[in-house]
């Protein structure tokens, strides 16, 4: 299937590209709320349950991350891979954060996160849910980073 | 000290290579490959010592720079031929390693954890920093963790060239003749004392002494040192060169982290933290140091304050005190590397340990102050003064950036930490030709060494740089041994 956008975010640090490369993978990982027991199963790869409202309900997610198209200071990109409890549903995510360095050594931020693959109930359901996941996570790391520059 | 020629030799070999981890397997390979006939002692069961179960990255510089970083590293305690041979050779270890069969990735870590591995230069504003880069074996987490992968790589070279490999038969002593040439090697083979005659070398790559509380004690700058790597590691090559005058140095360097020391377990547990909500304090409640500034091999240096009044180390052993998020975030202690990675599986949110008692909770300051015996007062000034430095976004203290400053809340949690070694740097002097040297700086004829007996690394720690130094030392040491002429 074609990937589906969940949000897109453009904004602007006041710190350099090397400095944002250096604080981002901490930064996203404080910034996802309720992540827990996670697993770092190597330098790439990571594991994790993440708590997350859906519907209404506190629910547990399986996911298991791994970071690809790594260029740094560049960009990278986090392909994740979610499971809902009993296998509810499955989603196939992919996340790209590219660092652009602009004027007076502020660095441009470019963040996007689509569904590659996911059910069409699943996507009927949750949908909204995983945009409104993606655009809170998306604001927390821009707070986060600006807080930092 | 003499050792006397035995009048019969039970086996014979031209090169015998003591210690079968990455020194040994270089070492023995490349003599194979030239055409030696080669024996690998190893004293455990299996072979891989330190390699099988450190991080297993590997340093591939990328430019001749990396000579004047790692010269200024070793403060002058390693000759600068020494240093520009292993640069010279490392800078083909990629090379080796795809000779040999397997290819290498760069470790590009997102770094995420407490202390943090860095992807490349451990002391970044050193000049040449820029040229350090850290691989490690092609693979996914499903083939394994990194160090797995080398040493699957590394033992499947032996294997394939059908180089006899005796496990559980540690070397004993060294046999020299009467020129002082070593010409063979006294061994322990199910109880029963057996000399292997070498026809033109033995060479030494049995690792360091970090599971010998005696030499570690006389040697070691802080005391006492719980161990996270293999416990094979007890000097033996060193007490082999000393009886038959070899000249020692390094001793006192080592490669250290931070464990917790379960009294069940031989090894400690390598710690770390995936969530800024933690601090250390010194074993009176003190907070001592910018946290997450340490320098991830070098962690004894900021443990190693020693108080003449108390006549103790007041920093050893440590408690490490977080909070709630960091304690659901992930495993405290993650297998990543360490003697008993495959021994115990952490829990992910440390309920486990908990329940063992190895973490203790406390609802508030001063629950946890009296369970850690800990003067409440001090705990909590010092936990309310850190928490007024993350409000502030400016550690004054001890200057612990703000992006890893986060206050710490009740429920609280404390570990026991001490200072762990993954191995030692000490051992035989060697030169640029890996020949062990005597006193003098003369070489000893026939004998060679490699790897972390006796390595290069003189003061500070480059990661990767072990393995590394290994299959350089272990190259250039099994070539020199093959091309010895046999002396019978």
């Amino acid at each position: 299937m074609n990937s589906l956008l969940l949000d897109q975010r453009n904004f602007v640090v006041g710190a350099s590209q090397d400095r944002v490369w250096r604080l981002i993978g901490k930064v996203i990982f404080s910034s996802l709320p309720g992540l827990e027991n996670m697993e770092i199963l190597d330098e790439n790869t990571f594991r994790a349950l993440l708590r997350t409202q859906i519907l209404g309900f506190r629910v547990p997610l399986k996911l298991k991350g791994k970071i690809v198209d790594m260029e740094p200071p560049n960009s990278f990109s986090v392909k994740l891979f979610l499971a809902g409890p009993g296998g509810f549903f499955k989603a196939d995510q992919k996340v790209t954060f590219a660092m652009t360095p602009v004027e007076q050594g502020k660095t441009a931020l470019a963040c996007k996160a689509a569904v590659e693959n996911m059910g069409f109930l699943p996507r009927l359901l949750l949908l909204g849910e995983a945009r409104r996941f993606a655009r809170s996570t998306f604001e927390a790391i821009e707070k986060r980073l600006k807080d930092l520059a | 000290m003499r050792v006397a020629v035995p009048e019969k030799w039970d086996l014979e070999y031209d090169v015998v290579v003591v210690g079968w981890g990455s020194a040994g397997t270089a070492a023995a390979v490349t003599a194979h490959d030239q055409g030696a006939k080669v024996l690998i002692l190893e004293k455990m069961a299996e072979g891989g010592g330190n390699t099988s179960i450190c991080g297993g990255n590997i340093i591939i510089p990328k430019g001749k720079e990396f000579i004047e970083y790692l010269d200024t590293l070793s403060f002058k305690t390693t000759e600068r031929e020494i240093i520009e041979t292993f640069v010279e050779y490392a800078l083909k270890n990629g090379d080796w390693i795809r000779e040999m069969g397997a290819d290498v990735q760069v470790f590009r870590p997102l770094e995420v954890a407490y202390p943090t591995m860095t992807a490349g230069a451990g002391f970044p504003s050193v000049r040449g920093a820029e040229t350090a880069v850290k691989y490690n074996i092609k693979g996914t987490p499903e083939e394994g963790k990194p160090s797995q992968r080398l040493w699957k790589f590394l033992a499947g070279l032996v294997a394939k060239r059908g180089i006899q490999v005796l496990a559980k038969t540690p070397a004993k002593e060294l046999i020299p003749n009467a020129q002082g040439e070593v010409i063979g090697v006294t061994a322990e083979k199910e109880r029963k004392t057996i000399h292997i005659k070498a026809r033109k070398a033995v060479i030494l790559t049995c690792g360091g002494y970090e599971n010998d509380p005696r030499m570690k004690w006389d040697y070691m700058p802080v005391k006492p040192l719980m161990f996270l790597g293999t416990p094979g590691n007890t000097g033996d090559g060193i007490r082999m060169v000393q009886k038959i005058g070899g000249d020692l140095w390094h001793m006192s360097r080592l490669s250290c982290l931070i464990g917790f020391k379960a009294p069940e377990f031989e090894a400690a547990f390598w710690v770390s933290f995936l969530s800024e909500g933690f601090i250390f304090g010194d074993k009176y409640g003190h907070r001592f140091v910018n946290e997450a500034g340490i320098e991830i091999h070098e962690y004894y240096r900021e443990l190693s304050h020693f108080d003449m009044e108390k006549m103790e180390f007041p920093r050893i052993p440590l408690w490490a005190i977080f909070d709630e998020q960091t304690r659901r975030r992930g495993a405290l202690s993650r297998g990543t590397a360490g003697y008993n990675r495959d021994l115990y599986s952490w829990s992910l949110d440390n309920s486990a340990e908990i329940a063992k008692g190895w973490i203790l909770q406390g609802k508030s300051v001063a629950e946890l102050a009296s369970r850690i015996s800990v003067e409440p007062k001090v705990l909590d000034e010092t936990i309310a003064r850190y928490n007024r430095s993350c409000k502030a976004g400016k550690d004054e203290d001890f200057g612990r950036p703000r992006e890893d400053l986060r206050e710490l809340e009740p429920p609280l949690y404390a570990i026991q930490l001490w200072p762990a070694l993954i191995n030692t740097q000490g051992g035989p002097r060697r030169d640029k030709d890996s020949r062990v040297l005597d006193p003098e700086g003369k070489p000893i004829p026939r004998l060679y060494a490699a790897g972390e007996l006796g390595s290069i690394w003189g003061y500070l720690y480059q990661g990767a740089c072990n393995i590394g130094e290994s299959l350089v030392f272990g190259r250039i040491a099994g070539k020199n041994a093959a091309a010895e002429k046999p002396w019978a």
